[in-house]
């Protein structure tokens, strides 16, 4: 052992942290998954207030009563929010800008997120009606990325006062 | 002692301990145990005050993965709500403390986590310091091992009593249908189980598991419209150690036991030979033995009943498991322990810790009877 502290001290220790994970779907989502396979967007009713989840969730965090009911909705709504984004997003190769929104599908209390495609960011607005995209049949395996994106559909707009509460 | 407010545990409510639940994610199996609290209650959410849980982020795999459980204790309209990254015990003193401050008068305290998402041993491992215990993969078995060698070293204590004790939990927790492992085993059979890292044994050790706690308290005034038969706390105190393993003496605990002597004055107890149950929160036969010490009894002695649970020994969901053993001794006081039933409970200790080798302990002293007048 030399008594001379070393001419290149120590500054870092390196400490890699390796934690893997193998989460649990949940019968809830893997109903809900299982079902964007057969192009079927599944929600959950409110016992109490019968306001619809989309993902459906076991409880309704605003009432505290069970959710257990399955309900379909379609696979269209309403542009509530929206951002234009312009720069790159990690895991995410596409063309900028595009729109990024909060979508209320129809009869569903709580809006989704979803990428916009096939819209100008200068023609995306609040109210817009978007319709899903899907993977061509044979091609969807239950999982999220199912539905490729949303798309205006060309309807009216919708008033306001129809999706405030659902932003 | 001057006087302080009685507060009391008035319902507990567990999902039994398993390996894994295939079906549901941690907040799905917390959110129906809520709901049997309180309906044990009588009560819905809008009666209780104030919300506490215990888990780790590192368990559910996310960064403020404990944001997600406000979705499921009825957080809304805005509630008053803590998270404690600890055994959800802990919880429970933090809201009697502000019992005590006259903040609230109820509260739920829940515990959850699914241990089999995730490498708990290494998760674990996380705890000690980066520089030199996390670096060389010291996991809470390899750190056991370490203070069950020195135990043994100081007391004598041989293979054959830590299998005494590891039987005597086994034995008792196949009374427990919470509990996560429920055939008894003899002290020879589980002598026979090969090494995990010597000297503690497969047999010696914790099933890790999963599960979902809620926990009831109550101030005087409200306790008594909540339930029946509350379980008055008498005293409470925690304490913590270095965390260090190479600064403290492995073989004692003297957090444990200054928490315990602190608890006993204030519950106005010569020791804790005065009381007729203990839960216990030992990871190892030897944190048993080390416990017992600190609290003065003889584990192997018929009372105090010592872990009539089975205790972590026959389920560990951790962040949970020291929360049960203040589950375990409300449903003793209350009447509610079944099988398990320690006849005529009227005092009972629960003890929960957090960290290797015992560096942090909690203690309460409970009874059937309110403490002060």
């Amino acid at each position: 052992m030399s008594a001379e502290p070393p001419k290149e001290p120590v500054k870092y220790v390196e400490s890699a942290v390796h934690l893997p994970y193998h989460y649990v779907a949940g019968d809830y989502r893997a109903t809900y998954l299982r079902a964007l396979k057969d192009k079927r967007i599944l929600g959950s009713r409110c016992s109490k207030t019968g306001k619809v989840f989309v993902p459906p969730i076991v409880a309704s965090p605003e009432t505290f009563a069970p959710c257990e009911e399955f309900v379909e909705v379609p696979d269209r709504g309403v542009v509530t929010t929206f951002c234009i984004v312009n720069i790159p997003v990690i895991g995410r190769n596409l063309e900028l800008p595009y729109v990024a929104a909060s979508v209320a599908l129809d009869g569903a209390a709580i809006s989704i997120y979803a990428l916009i495609q096939e819209c100008k960011p200068e023609d995306a607005r609040m109210g817009m009606r978007v319709e899903a995209v899907w993977k061509p049949d044979g091609e969807r395996e239950g999982r999220w990325e199912d539905i490729l994106y949303f798309r205006p559909t060309g309807e009216p707009d919708a008033k306001p006062e129809t999706y405030i509460n659902r932003l | 002692m001057s006087r302080l407010r009685n507060v009391a545990v008035v319902g507990f409510a567990q999902l039994p301990t398993v390996a894994r639940d295939e079906h549901r994610t941690s907040t799905e199996m917390l959110y129906p145990v809520i709901r049997r609290a309180l309906a044990d209650c009588g009560v819905e959410r809008d009666a209780i005050d104030f919300q506490i849980a215990g888990s780790v982020d590192y368990m559910d795999g996310r960064p403020f993965g404990f944001v997600q459980a406000l979705d499921v204790m009825g957080s809304w309209p805005a509630r008053q709500d803590l998270h404690l990254e600890m055994d959800a015990a802990f919880g429970a003193h933090y809201a009697w403390i502000k019992m005590q401050a006259g903040e609230i008068d109820s509260a739920i305290v829940v515990g959850h986590g699914k241990t089999s998402e995730g490498e708990p041993e290494r998760i674990l491992n996380l705890q000690l310091d980066p520089y030199y215990q996390a670096a060389i993969g010291l996991d809470p078995v390899s750190t056991a091992a370490l203070q069950a060698s020195a135990y043994m070293a100081r007391t004598g204590a041989g293979d054959a009593d830590l299998a005494a004790v590891a039987a005597r939990n086994r034995k008792a927790g196949a009374r427990n249908a919470d509990a996560q492992v429920r055939n008894a085993a003899s002290p020879d059979a589980l002598a026979k189980t090969p090494w995990a890292v010597e000297p503690l044994r497969a047999g010696y050790l914790p099933p890790v598991g999963e599960s979902a706690t809620c926990l009831v308290l109550a101030a005087e005034g409200k306790a008594e419209k909540l339930c029946d038969r509350p379980a008055w706390v008498h005293g409470v105190d925690q304490r913590t150690e270095l965390q260090t393993l190479g600064a403290r003496d492995l073989t004692r605990s003297a957090s444990a036991g200054l928490a315990a002597e602190k608890a006993l004055a204030m519950a106005g107890l010569g020791g804790a030979r005065e009381t007729d149950l203990i839960e216990l929160m030992a990871l190892t036969p030897v944190e048993e033995l080390i416990v017992c010490e600190a609290l003065g009894v003889d584990a192997r002695a018929q009372a105090p009943s010592v872990n009539p649970s089975g205790g972590a020994l026959c389920a560990h969901p951790v962040m949970s498991t020291g929360l049960i053993r203040l589950g375990e001794t409300f449903r003793q006081l209350a009447g509610r322990a079944g099988e398990r039933q320690v006849p005529n409970a009227r005092r009972a200790v629960a003890h929960a810790q957090q960290g290797h080798c015992l560096q942090q302990n909690l203690v309460w002293v409970l009874g059937t009877e309110k403490r002060w007048a």
